[in-house]
Formats: C-alpha cells, sequence, structure tokens
C-alpha cells in the first residue's frame, strides 16, 4: 500500500477510523500504520528535491502516541535523531522534519502547541547532540527541562533503528539515579485535576460547552500514566505504554503496588473514553458526559478514578522513601 | 447644646461617611467582577446614578419616606432645607445625610442586574423612577413608621428595606435586560465570564466590609452608651463567618477554594447581619453569617441554572442573604435586646416574630419585584428597548456609551490579538 498525496492518507485515515475505534489497540495501530505511510511519503518528497538522506536516522513519536494510548483524534508528537553530524545533515533532517509535520497535519492531526515535532530544531538533532542536550537537560533540572525529559520517556521509534531512543533513555536513567533527580520528576507531576469531591461526587466541569462532563484525559488517564512513567524512571524500563510498563515492573515493585488491578481499571478507563466520549473532535474527545451513564457506569468511573489516585500516592511514596534515604 | 446631641451627631456623620464610601466598594466590586472593556462606564455610571439619587431624595425620597403622612407613605418635608427634627436628639442635617446614603446603596443595588447591557439611558430614567417609586414606600413602611413598624417588623439596618429592595429590582431588570451575549451555549451551558479582576473585588469587599461599621452600627442613632461597639462586633463576626462558610461548601462542593465565592460569602454574611445586627447574641451573629455564606454559594448556582444571568450576583448576596437576614431575628432576637418587635422562637417569643419578619420581606420583596418590573417594561416600550446593540455590547459599553476605554492600551491589544 502505498499513497503519492497526504489527503489520499487523509481519506485512508477516514475510512478506517470508525471500525478500528472500537478498540484501543486497533485504533492505535491503525495511528502507526498512518504516520509511517506519511512519513514514507514525506521522505519521497524530501528525495525529490534534496536528495537522498545523508546518514541512517530515527524517527520516534511522543505523548499519547508514543504511549500507543491515542484516542480518534490526536495531536502531533514527534522527533528525530540522526546518526551523522553536520549543518548541512541538520538544515536536511529539519527538512523532513518539517515535511512530516505538514503531511501528519494534511492527514488530520493538529500541530502540537508545545511545538514538540521534529520539524523543531529542540526535537531534531544528531545523536551526539541529544546526549548533550539530555545530560544538559538533567543538569539544569529545572522545570522546564524536567518537562522535556519526561516527554522524551515516553518516546518510541517508529521509523528507523530502535537502538538510538533507548541508548538516550538509558542515559537518562543512569544521570537520574546518580544525581538523585527521580524525586524532581515526581515534583513535576504531582498536580493534577480533582476528579472527586470530598463527598465522593464527581466533578464535571461547571462552564463552557462541556459543562457537565468530567475531563477523563486529566481525572482519570494523567494518575495511572505519570505513576507509571515514573515506575518507568525509576525501574529503567524502555516501554512506554502504561499497561506494558505495568507489565514489565520488578516483581518488588508490583507486588508493593499491585498491578493487575490497575491494568484492569486503566484498560477500562480506555475503553471509557473511546465508546462513551464525543468523538467529533480533538477537545471533545476528552470529556465524557456524566448525564447518559448509568448507576453503574458512574460507580466504575469512580473507583477507576479513585485507583489511580492510589497509585499514585503510593508510587509517590515510594520516590520519595527512596529519596529520604538520600541514595538507592 | 448638650453633649449627647453633639456626640451623636459627629457619630451618625462618621457613619455616613462611610456609607457613602461603600459606593466606592461597590465601583470596585462591579468592576472587579465584570469585564475589562466595560470598567469605565461602570465605574463612572456609579457615581452619576448615586448624583442623581442624591438629589431625587432631597427633592422628594426624604418627604415620602419620613413626611408626616399615612401609613402607606410621608407627604411633607420635600426639598429638605437643614432643619432639626422633632425628638431627635442628633443634627436634622447628619440624619438626612445618612439617610440619603442608604437610598444610594440601594439604588447601586439594583443597577447590579443592568451590568453590561443596559444603555446609560435606562440608568438615569431608572435611577429617578426607583428613588421616587421603589424605595420610599417600603423604607416608609418600616423605618417612617409605617404599617410594618406598627406591627413591630425588626429590620436594624436595613436587610429588607435597602439590600432586598435593591435586589429584587435587580431580578426584574436581568430578567427583562436577559443574559449577555454568550452567557449560555445553545445546549443551555453557562459559559464563565471570569471577571477582570480579582483584586478590585477583594478590595471591594475590604471597602464594604469597613463601610458597614457606619451602615450597621451608625443605625443605632446615637452614642448612647456606646451601643454601637456590639452593633460593629456583630457586623464583624457574621462577615468572617460568611467569608469561611463560602470558602468550605466551595472546596466541598466544586474541590476548589474558590476566591470569588469565598467573597460572595462575605458580603452575603454582611447583608444578612445588617437586620439582626443589634437584636441578637455575638454567638448568633457567627450562625447568621455562616448560614449566609452556604447560601449565597447554592443560590448563585440556582440563578445560573435557571439562566437568569446576574454579573455580580446581586440577587445572591443581597437579596437571598437579606431575605436570610431578615429571617434571622424571628429565630434569634433576644428578650434583652428586642427594643423593637418581640423575642424570636429560639428566646422564648415563639413564631409571632417569625411570622411579622416573613409578613415582610414577602410583602417588600413582591412591592420591589412587581413595581420594578412594571417601571422597566413601560421603559423598555418608551424607549425602544433597554439594552444596548450587539455591535455595542461586543466592543464594550465604555466605547459604544461614553466614546473612550477605561483601560484604553489593553482592550486595544486584547482587539488585536482577537482580530
Amino acid at each position: 500500500m502505498t499513497f503519492s498525496s497526504y489527503p489520499e492518507i487523509k481519506t485512508f485515515r477516514l475510512e478506517h477510523m470508525a471500525e478500528a475505534s472500537k478498540d484501543h489497540f486497533r485504533i492505535n495501530k491503525l495511528h502507526d500504520e498512518i504516520y509511517k505511510q506519511v512519513i514514507l511519503l514525506a521522505l519521497e518528497n524530501t528525495e525529490k528535491e534534496f536528495g537522498p538522506p545523508p546518514c541512517p536516522f530515527s524517527f520516534f513519536v511522543t505523548g499519547s502516541a508514543g504511549r500507543s494510548e491515542q484516542s480518534v483524534w490526536s495531536d502531533q508528537d514527534h522527533g528525530l535523531i540522526y546518526l551523522c553530524h553536520s549543518t548541512e545533515a541538520q538544515s536536511y533532517f529539519l527538512e523532513l522534519g518539517n515535511e512530516i509535520s505538514k503531511g501528519l497535519f494534511e492527514s488530520g492531526y493538529p500541530y502540537c502547541d508545545g511545538g514538540v515535532m521534529a520539524s523543531n530544531p529542540l526535537w531534531c538533532k544528531s545523536i551526539s547532540e541529544w546526549e548533550k542536550q539530555l545530560s544538559s537537560w538533567l543538569e539544569e533540572s529545572s522545570w522546564e527541562s524536567i518537562r522535556y525529559l519526561l516527554i522524551f520517556l515516553d518516546a518510541r521509534t517508529l521509523f528507523g533503528e530502535k537502538g538510538n531512543v533507548n541508548a538516550l533513555k538509558k542515559q537518562i536513567f543512569q544521570m537520574a539515579d546518580h544525581n538523585h533527580l527521580r524525586i524532581k520528576f515526581l515534583n513535576n507531576t504531582m498536580h493534577y485535576k480533582k476528579g472527586i469531591n470530598v463527598l465522593g461526587r464527581l466533578l464535571p466541569e461547571t462552564y463552557g460547552q462541556h459543562a457537565g462532563s468530567l475531563n477523563i484525559k486529566e481525572i482519570g488517564l494523567f494518575p495511572y500514566v505519570n505513576a507509571l512513567r515514573l515506575m518507568a524512571l525509576k525501574e529503567n524500563l524502555l516501554e512506554t505504554s502504561t499497561l506494558s510498563r505495568l507489565e514489565s515492573m520488578s516483581e518488588t515493585a508490583s507486588s508493593a503496588l499491585g498491578k493487575d488491578l490497575y491494568k484492569q481499571e486503566f484498560l477500562k478507563l480506555l475503553k471509557y473514553r473511546l465508546q462513551l466520549c464525543d468523538q467529533t473532535d480533538y477537545d471533545s474527545g476528552h470529556y465524557l458526559s456524566l448525564k447518559g451513564l448509568t448507576k453503574e457506569q458512574t460507580r466504575e468511573l469512580k473507583d477507576m478514578i479513585k485507583h489511580g489516585a492510589a497509585l499514585f500516592a503510593a508510587v509517590r511514596k515510594l520516590l520519595e522513601k527512596e529519596d529520604s534515604y538520600g541514595a538507592k | 447644646m448638650d453633649t449627647a446631641f453633639l456626640l451623636n451627631s459627629i457619630w451618625v456623620m462618621l457613619g455616613a461617611v462611610l456609607v457613602i464610601l461603600m459606593i466606592g466598594g461597590f465601583i470596585l466590586l462591579e468592576t472587579g467582577s465584570t469585564r475589562m472593556k466595560n470598567a469605565g462606564h461602570i465605574a463612572g455610571k456609579t457615581i452619576l446614578t448615586f448624583s442623581i439619587s442624591s438629589v431625587i431624595f432631597w427633592a422628594v425620597g426624604f418627604g415620602l419616606i419620613f413626611g408626616k403622612g399615612n401609613s402607606i407613605l410621608g407627604f411633607s418635608d420635600f426639598f429638605y432645607s437643614g432643619y432639626d427634627i422633632d425628638g431627635m436628639s442628633l443634627s436634622g442635617a447628619v440624619f438626612f445625610l445618612f439617610q440619603l446614603a442608604f437610598a444610594g446603596i440601594s439604588l447601586t443595588i439594583a443597577f447590579g442586574g443592568f451590568a453590561e447591557r443596559a444603555k446609560l439611558g435606562a440608568y438615569l430614567v431608572f435611577a429617578v423612577l426607583f428613588s421616587v417609586i421603589v424605595y420610599p414606600p417600603i423604607a416608609h413602611w418600616i423605618w417612617g413608621g409605617g404599617w410594618l413598624a406598627e406591627h413591630g417588623k425588626q429590620d436594624f439596618a436595613g436587610s429588607t428595606v435597602v439590600h432586598l429592595t435593591g435586589a429584587m429590582a435587580a431580578l426584574a431588570a436581568t430578567i427583562i435586560l436577559k443574559p449577555r451575549i454568550g452567557k449560555y451555549n445553545k445546549d443551555g451551558s453557562a459559559n464563565n465570564f471570569a471577571g477582570h479582576n480579582q483584586v478590585y473585588t477583594a478590595l471591594s469587599v475590604l471597602l464594604l466590609w469597613v463601610g458597614w461599621f457606619g451602615f450597621n452600627a451608625g443605625s443605632t442613632l446615637s452614642a448612647d452608651a456606646g451601643f454601637f461597639g456590639f452593633v460593629a462586633v456583630n457586623t464583624n463576626l457574621a462577615a468572617a463567618a460568611g467569608t469561611v462558610a463560602a470558602m468550605i461548601i466551595s472546596w466541598v462542593v466544586l474541590g476548589k477554594a474558590d476566591v470569588p465565592m469565598m467573597l460572595n460569602g462575605a458580603l452575603a454574611g454582611l447583608v444578612a447581619i445588617t437586620a439582626s445586627c443589634a437584636f441578637v447574641e455575638t454567638w448568633a451573629s457567627i450562625v447568621i453569617g455562616f448560614i449566609a455564606g452556604i447560601l449565597v454559594f447554592y443560590s448563585i448556582r440556582f440563578f445560573e441554572k435557571i439562566k437568569i444571568d446576574d454579573p455580580i450576583a446581586a440577587l445572591s448576596v443581597h437579596g437571598t442573604a437579606g431575605v436570610w437576614g431578615t429571617l434571622s431575628t424571628g429565630f434569634f432576637a433576644t428578650k434583652e435586646l428586642a427594643t423593637v418587635g418581640q423575642p424570636g422562637l429560639f428566646y422564648g417569643g415563639g413564631l409571632h416574630q417569625l411570622g411579622v419578619q416573613a409578613m415582610g420581606v414577602v410583602v417588600c420583596g413582591a412591592f420591589a419585584f412587581v413595581v420594578s418590573f412594571i417601571l422597566l417594561s413601560i421603559m423598555k416600550a418608551v424607549m425602544n428597548g433597554l439594552r444596548v446593540t450587539e455591535e455595542e455590547e461586543i466592543i464594550g459599553l465604555d466605547m459604544s456609551e461614553h466614546g473612550s476605554y477605561g483601560y484604553p492600551e489593553l482592550v486595544k491589544a486584547e482587539q488585536k490579538i482577537n482580530a
């Protein structure tokens, strides 16, 4: 299957989305497939104008795409690592990044507001520059640089050699361990939206077009996602999806935290989002209207939220305990 | 001239000054709670309508309230010239000024319901009509020796007379004016038009809080035995309890400590204690303020739900809390302190006083609402609508009604971004 234009890819996306959106794993496979087709076409277009790439490269996705946790609508989050180091190479791969980004946009993926795209020099670098950049982010360990590192931890190679992303992640693991930085990663993700009040009632939006709906992404999913990303950092896991991170935790960690319950709850959350949220656009896709829910569903939803909060609290305790010992 | 007369005059003069300064509080409250493009208009019209109210009060308002007449209305002492009043142990002019300030506050509250959409002309005409036809009858009934005074209605400083009257006029106005453009979505959900300056709103509450010492404690009309101190203590406690209550309830129900809600709680506590500040014990004023803080939270949500767009929460802060404050003396008025009427339910007075209070609330509330509604409906017909055009509302009333913005640089910068 090859495509000769981005609108064609968009049509392909539209044709297959309805069917794929019945299942969390299938929809993420479809997104990957579309991304790959866009990359191939972008590469072809770039080669026509600038010739073949000067050296091998890896293209990675991050954010919800990196975690394979996309819903129907998803914005772009990606970056690029190339293996040679020269200004010509840089300008070539920035052109390529630009083309991919444009292609994704034309295929139905909005641009990333935060600029996490291979068209941005910050996210399109040679491997040696990436090493330097990660080191300086870790050394700086400001709120912003830690945020970039958190984003990088969700990176997943979609095109090219996987080893590059993984080698860079190992560098982060090592430095974070050495310099006792995990607590900083924790502090960066501590704040999330409250979903249940002290009376045990759900807290939907009070104003705007989503009034009466619950922000399932921030309230439901984020505590799980953030908790498991921190565990990945602690346990040096290269996996990116929350479910596979849960699966690959060490025996000690999973017996301390418990894992089957959380796997089950997180899967259910993904299912609720996919099946019950209004998927007409990117924004609406994260809001779950509470009006249509049955009593049973409401109870389940509350449980999922409570368990997410409990999981995050347990991970937080684990990291704080580790920190209070001063070292591992 | 005796010392008591002098001291009383000085004390009440101080009260009048504090109450007039509350107009400044309302300027900050209304502008802080609304959007930048209307700020200059709201600030300016508040001074203007207080001025209109002052002149009307001098010409007819004072006479209609305190003149000799029947139990419905007074009919003498128009165009007051500064003389002392028989049987009053303070300067007549000071008493007049103090009462003028109250009339001005009630009108300012009513205009809360006009905010961000009424034409300037509507403000001017209604300022006159309210000051002649709506406020004086109610003030006469309760404070001017009218029929409710004969029943022993307790309203020490005006939970009903000033606050409920203003709020009911505001209710009529919000209903007739309809919601601001963009307040409600097609599906019925509400949008939050966050006020442009929470610091203004917080400062307004402090200014009103301090002004309220004039409003309530000044209503003793006398420095005798320093009783005003007790009234001021009750006032302060109710405001504090209202603040804390609104903060707690918004945290419990919404999961966040909402600042505008907390500030509305302070004002609700003040409004509620206005009727009862001289009749209840200190602990009761905390209870009264606390309940007001809870009520105002639910009231604001209620009005929003039934699609009554009340930009500065005048209906809830002055109306709902005003009703509660008036009823509260029916529960908490003590035997010793009830110089007017009888003790409340919790002090062996039975249901009598509560009944009187309830009757006062119903009759005064209904009168203020119905009369305001009729007046505004006539104005709407005669003035070809009370509301500015859609275009004017969008560019802001600063520009449409006055030709210049209160924050010229900021509004222009914002418009550039949106364009």
